[in-house]
Protein backbone atom coordinates (compact mmCIF):
# COMPACT_ATOMS: atom_id res chain seq x y z
CA UNK A 1 0.00 0.00 0.00
CA UNK A 2 1.46 3.33 -0.99
CA UNK A 3 1.55 6.47 1.07
CA UNK A 4 -1.11 7.97 -1.20
CA UNK A 5 -3.59 5.31 -0.17
CA UNK A 6 -2.97 6.06 3.47
CA UNK A 7 -3.58 9.72 2.79
CA UNK A 8 -6.85 8.87 1.04
CA UNK A 9 -7.85 6.78 4.02
CA UNK A 10 -7.51 9.79 6.26
CA UNK A 11 -9.83 11.77 4.00
CA UNK A 12 -12.39 8.99 4.29
CA UNK A 13 -12.23 9.16 8.06
CA UNK A 14 -12.90 12.86 8.08
CA UNK A 15 -16.14 12.37 6.18
CA UNK A 16 -17.37 9.30 8.05
CA UNK A 17 -16.64 10.17 11.68
CA UNK A 18 -18.79 11.97 14.21
CA UNK A 19 -21.58 9.47 14.93
CA UNK A 20 -21.58 8.38 18.57
CA UNK A 21 -22.02 4.62 18.47
CA UNK A 22 -20.26 2.96 21.38
CA UNK A 23 -19.33 -0.64 20.78
CA UNK A 24 -18.87 -0.18 17.05
CA UNK A 25 -15.15 -0.59 16.41
CA UNK A 26 -14.40 1.37 13.22
CA UNK A 27 -16.76 4.25 14.00
CA UNK A 28 -15.29 4.74 17.41
CA UNK A 29 -11.85 4.64 15.88
CA UNK A 30 -12.85 7.38 13.43
CA UNK A 31 -14.04 9.55 16.27
CA UNK A 32 -10.63 9.20 17.81
CA UNK A 33 -8.85 10.79 14.88
CA UNK A 34 -11.56 13.42 14.59
CA UNK A 35 -11.00 14.85 18.03
CA UNK A 36 -9.71 18.38 17.63
CA UNK A 37 -6.00 18.92 17.99
CA UNK A 38 -4.94 15.29 17.83
CA UNK A 39 -4.45 15.01 14.10
CA UNK A 40 -3.95 17.81 11.64
CA UNK A 41 -3.70 16.86 7.99
CA UNK A 42 -0.82 18.79 6.53
CA UNK A 43 0.68 18.43 3.08
CA UNK A 44 4.03 19.66 4.35
CA UNK A 45 4.22 17.03 7.10
CA UNK A 46 2.97 14.23 4.82
CA UNK A 47 5.46 15.04 2.06
CA UNK A 48 8.34 15.43 4.50
CA UNK A 49 7.58 12.14 6.23
CA UNK A 50 7.20 10.37 2.88
CA UNK A 51 10.70 11.53 1.88
CA UNK A 52 12.39 11.07 5.26
CA UNK A 53 10.87 7.75 6.41
CA UNK A 54 12.92 5.43 4.13
CA UNK A 55 16.14 7.10 5.24
CA UNK A 56 15.23 6.79 8.93
CA UNK A 57 14.43 3.10 8.48
CA UNK A 58 17.76 2.58 6.68
CA UNK A 59 19.56 4.41 9.48
CA UNK A 60 17.81 2.17 12.03
CA UNK A 61 18.96 -0.96 10.22
CA UNK A 62 22.48 0.51 9.93
CA UNK A 63 22.58 1.15 13.69
CA UNK A 64 21.36 -2.42 14.34
CA UNK A 65 23.77 -4.19 11.98
CA UNK A 66 26.75 -1.89 12.30
CA UNK A 67 26.47 -1.93 16.10
CA UNK A 68 29.08 -4.69 15.98
CA UNK A 69 31.76 -2.33 14.69
CA UNK A 70 30.56 1.12 15.78
CA UNK A 71 28.40 2.58 18.52
CA UNK A 72 24.87 1.30 18.31
CA UNK A 73 23.05 -1.98 18.51
CA UNK A 74 19.66 -3.58 18.76
CA UNK A 75 18.19 -1.42 21.51
CA UNK A 76 19.02 1.89 19.81
CA UNK A 77 18.24 0.72 16.28
CA UNK A 78 14.95 -0.81 17.40
CA UNK A 79 13.76 2.45 18.89
CA UNK A 80 14.67 4.34 15.72
CA UNK A 81 12.84 1.73 13.60
CA UNK A 82 9.82 2.11 15.87
CA UNK A 83 9.92 5.87 15.44
CA UNK A 84 9.38 5.41 11.68
CA UNK A 85 5.88 4.10 12.40
CA UNK A 86 5.28 6.99 14.81
CA UNK A 87 6.33 9.42 12.08
CA UNK A 88 3.82 7.84 9.70
CA UNK A 89 1.13 8.07 12.38
CA UNK A 90 2.03 11.72 12.94
CA UNK A 91 1.64 12.46 9.24
CA UNK A 92 -1.26 10.24 8.20
CA UNK A 93 -3.22 9.79 11.42
CA UNK A 94 -2.83 7.11 14.08
CA UNK A 95 -5.95 5.18 13.16
CA UNK A 96 -5.15 4.81 9.46
CA UNK A 97 -1.56 3.83 10.28
CA UNK A 98 -2.90 1.20 12.67
CA UNK A 99 -5.09 -0.19 9.89
CA UNK A 100 -2.22 -0.08 7.40
CA UNK A 101 0.07 -2.08 9.69
CA UNK A 102 -1.18 -5.53 10.59
CA UNK A 103 -1.28 -5.27 14.39
CA UNK A 104 -0.85 -9.05 14.67
CA UNK A 105 2.48 -8.66 12.89
CA UNK A 106 3.66 -6.30 15.65
CA UNK A 107 3.04 -8.96 18.33
CA UNK A 108 4.57 -11.64 16.10
CA UNK A 109 7.69 -9.50 15.60
CA UNK A 110 8.18 -9.13 19.37
CA UNK A 111 7.74 -12.86 19.99
CA UNK A 112 9.92 -13.67 16.96
CA UNK A 113 12.74 -11.53 18.35
CA UNK A 114 12.73 -13.38 21.67
CA UNK A 115 12.56 -16.75 19.86
CA UNK A 116 15.49 -15.80 17.59
CA UNK A 117 17.64 -14.78 20.58
CA UNK A 118 16.78 -17.92 22.58
CA UNK A 119 17.12 -20.06 19.44
CA UNK A 120 20.68 -18.88 18.79
CA UNK A 121 21.52 -19.49 22.45
CA UNK A 122 20.01 -22.97 22.58
CA UNK A 123 21.41 -23.85 19.15
CA UNK A 124 24.92 -23.55 20.56
CA UNK A 125 23.98 -26.04 23.30
CA UNK A 126 22.62 -28.43 20.65
CA UNK A 127 25.96 -28.19 18.82
CA UNK A 128 27.75 -29.20 22.01
CA UNK A 129 28.77 -25.82 23.42
CA UNK A 130 27.33 -23.59 26.11
CA UNK A 131 24.41 -21.17 25.97
CA UNK A 132 25.16 -18.41 23.41
CA UNK A 133 28.65 -19.79 22.67
CA UNK A 134 28.82 -18.40 19.14
CA UNK A 135 32.08 -20.18 18.33
CA UNK A 136 30.15 -23.45 18.12
CA UNK A 137 28.62 -22.22 14.85
CA UNK A 138 32.13 -21.72 13.45
CA UNK A 139 32.07 -25.22 11.96
CA UNK A 140 28.93 -24.31 9.97
CA UNK A 141 30.09 -20.98 8.52
CA UNK A 142 33.00 -18.56 8.70
CA UNK A 143 32.84 -15.57 11.06
CA UNK A 144 29.96 -17.27 12.84
CA UNK A 145 30.52 -15.20 16.00
CA UNK A 146 30.02 -11.97 14.13
CA UNK A 147 26.89 -13.15 12.31
CA UNK A 148 25.51 -14.67 15.50
CA UNK A 149 25.97 -11.42 17.40
CA UNK A 150 24.40 -9.45 14.55
CA UNK A 151 21.40 -11.79 14.47
CA UNK A 152 20.99 -11.35 18.21
CA UNK A 153 21.12 -7.57 17.74
CA UNK A 154 18.48 -7.87 15.04
CA UNK A 155 16.31 -9.93 17.41
CA UNK A 156 16.68 -7.30 20.13
CA UNK A 157 15.82 -4.64 17.55
CA UNK A 158 12.65 -6.51 16.57
CA UNK A 159 11.54 -6.76 20.21
CA UNK A 160 12.26 -3.12 21.02
CA UNK A 161 10.73 -1.75 17.81
CA UNK A 162 7.52 -3.74 18.10
CA UNK A 163 7.04 -3.02 21.82
CA UNK A 164 7.65 0.69 21.17
CA UNK A 165 5.11 0.66 18.32
CA UNK A 166 2.72 -1.40 20.43
CA UNK A 167 2.87 0.90 23.46
CA UNK A 168 2.38 3.85 21.11
CA UNK A 169 -0.82 2.34 19.64
CA UNK A 170 -2.06 1.24 23.07
CA UNK A 171 -1.56 4.70 24.58
CA UNK A 172 -3.14 6.35 21.55
CA UNK A 173 -6.21 4.12 21.80
CA UNK A 174 -6.61 4.91 25.50
CA UNK A 175 -9.32 3.23 27.50
CA UNK A 176 -12.13 3.49 24.95
CA UNK A 177 -11.06 0.31 23.18
CA UNK A 178 -10.33 -1.53 26.40
CA UNK A 179 -13.83 -1.05 27.77
CA UNK A 180 -15.26 -2.13 24.46
CA UNK A 181 -13.11 -5.29 24.46
CA UNK A 182 -14.34 -6.16 27.94
CA UNK A 183 -17.99 -6.12 26.99
CA UNK A 184 -17.49 -7.89 23.68
CA UNK B 1 38.31 18.02 39.35
CA UNK B 2 38.29 20.48 36.49
CA UNK B 3 35.43 21.03 34.10
CA UNK B 4 35.72 22.24 30.56
CA UNK B 5 33.43 25.07 29.56
CA UNK B 6 31.31 22.67 27.46
CA UNK B 7 30.88 20.21 30.32
CA UNK B 8 29.98 22.97 32.76
CA UNK B 9 27.44 24.44 30.33
CA UNK B 10 25.90 21.01 29.72
CA UNK B 11 25.68 20.24 33.43
CA UNK B 12 24.05 23.60 34.07
CA UNK B 13 21.58 22.97 31.21
CA UNK B 14 20.72 19.48 32.50
CA UNK B 15 20.19 20.63 36.08
CA UNK B 16 18.16 23.61 34.86
CA UNK B 17 15.92 21.35 32.76
CA UNK B 18 15.49 18.93 35.68
CA UNK B 19 14.42 21.73 38.01
CA UNK B 20 12.15 23.06 35.27
CA UNK B 21 10.51 19.65 34.87
CA UNK B 22 9.76 19.56 38.57
CA UNK B 23 8.56 23.15 38.90
CA UNK B 24 6.67 23.99 35.70
CA UNK B 25 2.93 24.15 36.29
CA UNK B 26 1.88 23.35 32.71
CA UNK B 27 2.22 19.59 32.09
CA UNK B 28 3.08 20.08 28.41
CA UNK B 29 5.89 22.47 29.34
CA UNK B 30 7.16 19.96 31.92
CA UNK B 31 7.24 17.20 29.28
CA UNK B 32 9.19 19.49 26.95
CA UNK B 33 11.63 20.36 29.73
CA UNK B 34 12.06 16.64 30.39
CA UNK B 35 12.82 15.99 26.71
CA UNK B 36 15.41 18.78 26.76
CA UNK B 37 16.87 17.25 29.92
CA UNK B 38 17.23 13.87 28.15
CA UNK B 39 18.85 15.52 25.16
CA UNK B 40 21.30 17.33 27.44
CA UNK B 41 22.18 14.11 29.24
CA UNK B 42 22.72 12.30 25.92
CA UNK B 43 25.12 15.03 24.72
CA UNK B 44 26.86 14.77 28.10
CA UNK B 45 27.36 11.03 27.50
CA UNK B 46 28.87 11.83 24.12
CA UNK B 47 31.26 14.32 25.70
CA UNK B 48 32.22 11.66 28.26
CA UNK B 49 32.92 9.32 25.29
CA UNK B 50 30.09 6.85 25.91
CA UNK B 51 28.39 7.05 22.49
CA UNK B 52 26.42 3.81 22.99
CA UNK B 53 24.75 5.16 26.12
CA UNK B 54 24.30 8.59 24.52
CA UNK B 55 22.55 7.07 21.51
CA UNK B 56 20.19 5.12 23.78
CA UNK B 57 19.41 8.18 25.88
CA UNK B 58 18.69 10.28 22.78
CA UNK B 59 16.48 7.63 21.15
CA UNK B 60 14.59 6.40 24.22
CA UNK B 61 14.69 9.33 26.64
CA UNK B 62 14.35 12.27 24.27
CA UNK B 63 12.47 10.44 21.49
CA UNK B 64 10.09 7.66 22.42
CA UNK B 65 9.40 8.78 26.01
CA UNK B 66 8.43 12.28 24.85
CA UNK B 67 6.06 10.86 22.22
CA UNK B 68 4.44 8.51 24.76
CA UNK B 69 4.09 11.35 27.30
CA UNK B 70 2.53 13.62 24.67
CA UNK B 71 0.11 10.86 23.63
CA UNK B 72 -0.89 10.28 27.24
CA UNK B 73 -1.38 14.04 27.66
CA UNK B 74 -3.57 14.23 24.55
CA UNK B 75 -5.78 11.50 26.04
CA UNK B 76 -6.29 13.34 29.32
CA UNK B 77 -7.81 16.65 30.29
CA UNK B 78 -5.42 19.07 31.92
CA UNK B 79 -6.73 22.32 33.41
CA UNK B 80 -5.25 25.48 32.00
CA UNK B 81 -2.32 26.63 34.07
CA UNK B 82 -2.86 30.14 35.42
CA UNK B 83 0.72 30.56 36.61
CA UNK B 84 4.07 29.49 35.23
CA UNK B 85 5.64 27.80 38.23
CA UNK B 86 4.20 25.32 40.69
CA UNK B 87 4.17 26.60 44.31
CA UNK B 88 7.23 25.15 46.01
CA UNK B 89 6.50 22.62 48.75
CA UNK B 90 9.31 22.99 51.25
CA UNK B 91 8.84 19.53 52.73
CA UNK B 92 9.50 18.00 49.28
CA UNK B 93 12.48 20.30 48.77
CA UNK B 94 13.91 19.15 52.11
CA UNK B 95 13.37 15.49 51.22
CA UNK B 96 14.85 15.75 47.71
CA UNK B 97 17.66 18.00 48.95
CA UNK B 98 18.52 15.49 51.66
CA UNK B 99 18.60 12.68 49.11
CA UNK B 100 20.82 14.68 46.74
CA UNK B 101 23.13 15.49 49.64
CA UNK B 102 23.30 11.81 50.60
CA UNK B 103 24.20 10.79 47.04
CA UNK B 104 26.55 13.77 46.70
CA UNK B 105 28.58 12.66 49.71
CA UNK B 106 29.61 9.50 47.82
CA UNK B 107 30.80 11.41 44.73
CA UNK B 108 34.30 12.33 46.06
CA UNK B 109 34.87 8.60 46.60
CA UNK B 110 34.58 7.99 42.83
CA UNK B 111 37.69 8.13 40.64
CA UNK B 112 38.03 11.21 38.45
CA UNK B 113 36.68 11.04 34.89
CA UNK B 114 39.29 9.45 32.54
CA UNK B 115 41.64 8.70 35.43
CA UNK B 116 44.01 6.05 34.02
CA UNK B 117 44.56 4.50 37.45
CA UNK B 118 40.83 4.06 38.13
CA UNK B 119 40.03 0.48 39.17
CA UNK B 120 37.60 0.03 36.28
CA UNK B 121 40.18 1.07 33.66
CA UNK B 122 43.05 -1.03 34.96
CA UNK B 123 40.91 -3.88 36.28
CA UNK B 124 41.50 -7.45 35.21
CA UNK B 125 38.07 -7.87 33.60
CA UNK B 126 38.31 -4.65 31.54
CA UNK B 127 41.80 -5.48 30.32
CA UNK B 128 40.69 -8.98 29.36
CA UNK B 129 37.73 -7.67 27.34
CA UNK B 130 39.80 -5.03 25.57
CA UNK B 131 42.58 -7.47 24.70
CA UNK B 132 40.49 -10.45 23.65
CA UNK B 133 37.13 -9.14 22.47
CA UNK B 134 38.06 -8.82 18.80
CA UNK B 135 39.81 -12.15 18.55
CA UNK B 136 37.14 -14.08 20.40
CA UNK B 137 33.96 -12.49 19.09
CA UNK B 138 34.93 -10.99 15.73
CA UNK B 139 33.25 -7.64 16.54
CA UNK B 140 35.21 -4.41 16.85
CA UNK B 141 32.89 -2.60 19.24
CA UNK B 142 33.89 -3.91 22.67
CA UNK B 143 30.58 -2.70 24.11
CA UNK B 144 28.67 -4.94 21.69
CA UNK B 145 31.06 -7.83 22.40
CA UNK B 146 30.35 -7.58 26.13
CA UNK B 147 26.64 -7.00 25.58
CA UNK B 148 25.91 -9.80 23.14
CA UNK B 149 28.67 -12.33 23.80
CA UNK B 150 30.35 -12.15 27.24
CA UNK B 151 27.20 -10.97 28.99
CA UNK B 152 24.75 -12.39 26.46
CA UNK B 153 22.64 -14.07 29.09
CA UNK B 154 22.07 -10.74 30.89
CA UNK B 155 21.13 -9.13 27.58
CA UNK B 156 18.62 -11.90 26.92
CA UNK B 157 17.08 -11.00 30.28
CA UNK B 158 16.96 -7.32 29.30
CA UNK B 159 15.33 -8.08 25.95
CA UNK B 160 12.76 -10.31 27.67
CA UNK B 161 12.00 -7.50 30.15
CA UNK B 162 11.10 -5.23 27.20
CA UNK B 163 8.97 -8.02 25.72
CA UNK B 164 7.30 -8.62 29.09
CA UNK B 165 6.53 -4.89 29.41
CA UNK B 166 4.63 -5.05 26.13
CA UNK B 167 2.75 -8.19 27.17
CA UNK B 168 1.87 -6.72 30.59
CA UNK B 169 0.54 -3.55 28.93
CA UNK B 170 -1.64 -5.77 26.74
CA UNK B 171 -2.96 -7.85 29.61
CA UNK B 172 -3.67 -4.82 31.82
CA UNK B 173 -5.74 -3.30 29.00
CA UNK B 174 -7.27 -6.73 28.19
CA UNK B 175 -6.24 -6.74 24.57
CA UNK B 176 -4.80 -9.48 22.42
CA UNK B 177 -3.09 -7.24 19.87
CA UNK B 178 -1.57 -3.77 20.13
CA UNK B 179 -4.65 -1.91 18.91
Amino acid sequence: MSADDVADDVDGDGAGGGGAEPGNGPTEADEFDDRPGLYVESTVIMTTVRVVAPFVLTFALFIMFHGADSPGGGFQGGVIAGSVVMMLAFAYGIESTRRWIDVRAVVALAAGGVLAFVGIGVGAIVLGGQFLQYTEYERLLDHASKYGIELVELGIGAIVASVAIGLFFLLAAGFTHAVEGETA
Amino acid sequence: MTLTLLEAALLLFVVGCAVGTALLEDTLAAVMAFAAYSLGVSVLWLVLQAPDVGLTEAAVGAGIMTILFLLALSNTVTPDADRILEPVRWRTVALVGGFVLLIGVTVPALPAVSDPTAPVASGEVTTYYLENAYEQTDVRNAVTAVLAAYRGFDTLGEAVVVYAAGIVALSVLRREVFA
